[in-house]
């Protein structure tokens, strides 16, 4: 008995053992790509905790010479950054924005792409190719014609307007992504659900939402960074006057009319970065469940 | 003609100001209109952005256009005084008015075909070479008064195995900018201003001999590795901001700098008043004397309202412009400000020598065509300076001119 155990747990040792050897090189390119990919972030990070005068005379890895000194780092670009007038409200000015322009487009979206997949009319193979070309219109084009409505209609300068823009430019890609998701789940869950006399509505709320939530998470977290990383739409519909104007027109005023102080840019970045790991972090577990989901038969 | 702002704020009196002052010059700009405010009870609400050559054309396109506008070069106002979006000055001012408040020559820079549009609100004086006293005098060097002393102790300085110059033209998108502003003072000293102006306008084409020797004469310090801290390729990847650290480092790296006032701001704060001192980029030719290249920031009015007009007329009295001159880092171009106004030595010292110059001529680069001015010019320096040949680079820019 003893012996057999024994046995079969150096089996499965060997067997772990082979398996790490086999996989390391997998492993280490994983690796390997991963630093490399972060690695400009990480200087980012470090230089945004010296100070002007370290960082133009010498590189952000000297500070790995001498790790343990602790002076060299600075916390003065965090706090001129926070400190600079309008901060706040910029931050709020930019979740008014972001919040809406991320929640409505999802919302249409998922509507959208379940009749686009689920629902027959006449049409709708046209229609869903409209949707698709409009992804290759660049949304430069459209500033001024829409901006134009906008004066007459009296919604330039206001959060609705912004919000819409931000809908409309973000709907052909929710569309395209959430309808391909959706049009993959199995047929027969919802057929069998609509033999069982529910509605395209009922299915729609107990099926196709739950189901694909991961879908819904990854394209909430595109357009959410989509539009918290923004400066041009915002700065067209909306201006840049401190009541309205968002992180990304704040930050960019911060280096002053001649660039003098690029150096806030550092800290700037990872301080306008804290909102959208938040929303990434929040959504995160989504992704996890939309993976496992359906990965064991119970 | 369309209503000013939205409907509902009618009885709240306001201007709308879009313009490129951000960061701290807005504030300082704010403050300069504040006893406006204080006066009348109008509000002004300013807008400073720094995409400002690509948002004020969509508003003025899509029928939202700000009451006044700060241009940061006169050819921008000019596209738009020619559509007719403008409304001249003379409308607002008299004409003695108007001598009153500025020399000639600011009033001929802010005229589109013979009628004036802007208010100068800003000035920057361009042709500085920046130095370290302190250097001079420890070594006997002495503040060059002509262009052969200067290029002299260039020389003495590279025979001693020192670096003469500083020179960074690396400014993102705008790479090049600096070198452009070199050949325009250049040109300035060895070309009379009618020339430099048919230059400008392209009566004469860009490859002119004159431009061609005013481009060779910047190349006898861009051509000479041992000219430039860091060679060319030191001056090709240097940000033009960081370049003029090299005046007070120890030992020095070099010991010249030519950039214009705003590079003060870049100054570092360890560095003393007496430590960095200014002289004008000497002549060349005696006969063109002793011209300085300024550029500026200047107001125009799009919307035809009672409190844009007296707005306008605000702008052209000297009051802001005494208030901005007490804050510092700032020069005004307008006619009766008081030196002793400014508030320290260097800045003082640029407003005289502006005062001082009897041509003054804004930054070409600035007036041409931008796919010249912020285009093609830019790009032909860095070639320029990276080792082009001079006659191929004046020819590409020439064939790159929009006709």
């Amino acid at each position: 008995m003893t012996k057999a155990v024994n046995k079969s747990n150096r089996t499965n040792n060997t067997n772990r053992k082979t398996e790490f050897w086999q996989k390391l090189p997998i492993h280490i390119a994983i690796l390997t790509i991963a630093f490399i990919w972060t690695l400009p972030s990480l200087g980012l990070f470090i230089s945004s905790l010296r100070p002007r005068g370290d960082m133009l005379s010498t590189g952000w890895w000297t500070v790995f010479w001498h790790p343990l000194e602790i002076t060299q780092f600075y916390l003065g670009n965090y706090g001129d950054v926070l400190r600079s007038s309008g901060m706040g409200e910029a931050f709020l000015n930019s979740l008014t924005i972001a919040v809406p322009a991320t929640v409505i487009p999802i919302a249409i979206a998922t509507f959208a792409a379940y009749a686009f997949a689920w629902m027959t009319f006449p049409g709708r193979q046209l229609l869903f190719i409209l949707v698709v070309c409009l992804l290759v219109v660049p949304l430069q084009t459209t500033l001024i014609p829409v901006l134009r409505v906008y004066a007459q209609l009296g919604l330039a300068g206001t959060f609705l307007g912004v919000w819409l823009a931000h809908t409309a430019y973000g709907l052909p890609l929710g569309i395209y992504l959430l309808r391909n998701y959706i049009g993959a789940l199995p047929k027969d869950l919802i057929e069998a659900a609509a033999v069982d006399g529910a509605s395209h509505l009922k299915i729609f709320t107990k099926l196709i939402v739950p189901l694909s939530m991961p879908a819904i998470a990854s394209f909430a977290v595109f357009q959410f960074l989509w539009v918290w990383n923004d400066l041009l739409v915002a700065l067209v519909y909306l201006g840049g006057t401190a009541d309205v104007a968002p992180v990304t027109i704040q930050l960019s005023n911060l280096v002053g009319s001649r660039g003098q102080d690029w150096y806030l840019l550092t800290a700037g970045a990872f301080i306008s970065m804290i909102v959208p790991l938040m929303v990434f972090f929040g959504l995160q577990r989504y992704f996890v469940r939309g993976i496992l989901a359906g990965s064991v038969k119970s | 003609c369309q209503g000013p702002g939205v409907n509902g704020d009618e009885d709240r009196k306001q201007v709308t100001i879009l313009g490129v002052m951000i960061g701290e010059q807005q504030e300082k700009i704010e403050q300069a209109l504040a006893p406006f405010t204080e006066a009348t009870g109008i509000e002004v609400v300013y807008e400073g952005v720094d995409t400002f050559a690509t948002t004020l054309p969509i508003r003025v396109d899509s029928g939202r256009a700000p009451d006044l506008a700060m241009f940061p070069q006169p050819g921008l106002m000019a596209d738009f005084a020619r559509e007719g979006k403008l409304v001249p000055l003379g409308e607002i001012l008299t004409p003695e008015e108007m001598t009153e408040a500025y020399d000639q020559a600011w009033l001929d820079l802010a005229a589109v075909d013979g009628t004036v549009y802007g208010v100068w609100y800003r000035a920057s004086v361009k042709s500085l070479v920046w130095f370290n006293p302190q250097e001079f005098a420890a070594n006997g060097y002495e503040v060059p008064g002509t262009w052969e002393e200067m290029m002299a102790l260039s020389q003495r300085l590279i025979d001693k195995g020192k670096t003469p110059w500083c020179l960074g033209i690396e400014s993102g998108n705008a790479t090049g900018w600096v070198g452009t502003d070199w050949v325009e003072d250049i040109m300035l000293r060895t070309a009379s201003p009618a020339t430099y102006d048919q230059w400008v306008a392209h009566d004469i084409p860009f490859n002119d001999r004159r431009v061609e020797n005013a481009l060779d004469i910047f190349g006898e310090i861009t051509q000479n590795e041992k000219m430039i801290y860091g060679g060319k390729v030191g001056a090709l990847s240097t940000p033009f901001g960081d370049s003029i650290l090299g005046l007070f480092t120890d030992p020095p790296h070099c010991y010249l700098h030519r950039q214009g006032n705003f590079i003060a701001a870049f100054l570092p704060a360890d560095v003393d008043d007496d430590q960095v001192d200014i002289f004008p980029l000497p002549p060349i030719e005696e006969e063109y004397g002793l011209p300085i290249l300024v550029a500026g920031d200047i107001f125009a009015m799009f919307n035809d309202t009672p409190e844009a007009r007296q707005l306008m007329a605000y702008l052209a009295s000297s009051r802001p412009h005494e208030v901005a001159a007490t804050l510092g880092a700032y020069i005004s171009p307008h006619k009766n400000i008081d030196l002793n106004l400014y508030p320290d030595r260097l800045t003082r010292k640029q407003a005289e020598i502006l005062n001082k110059a009897e041509v003054i001529r804004f930054d070409a680069s600035d007036m041409m065509p931008g796919a010249v001015g912020t285009g093609t010019f830019w790009s032909g320096m860095v070639d320029y300076i990276g080792g082009a040949d001079g006659t191929q680079v004046l020819n590409t820019i020439e064939r790159s001119w929009p006709r």
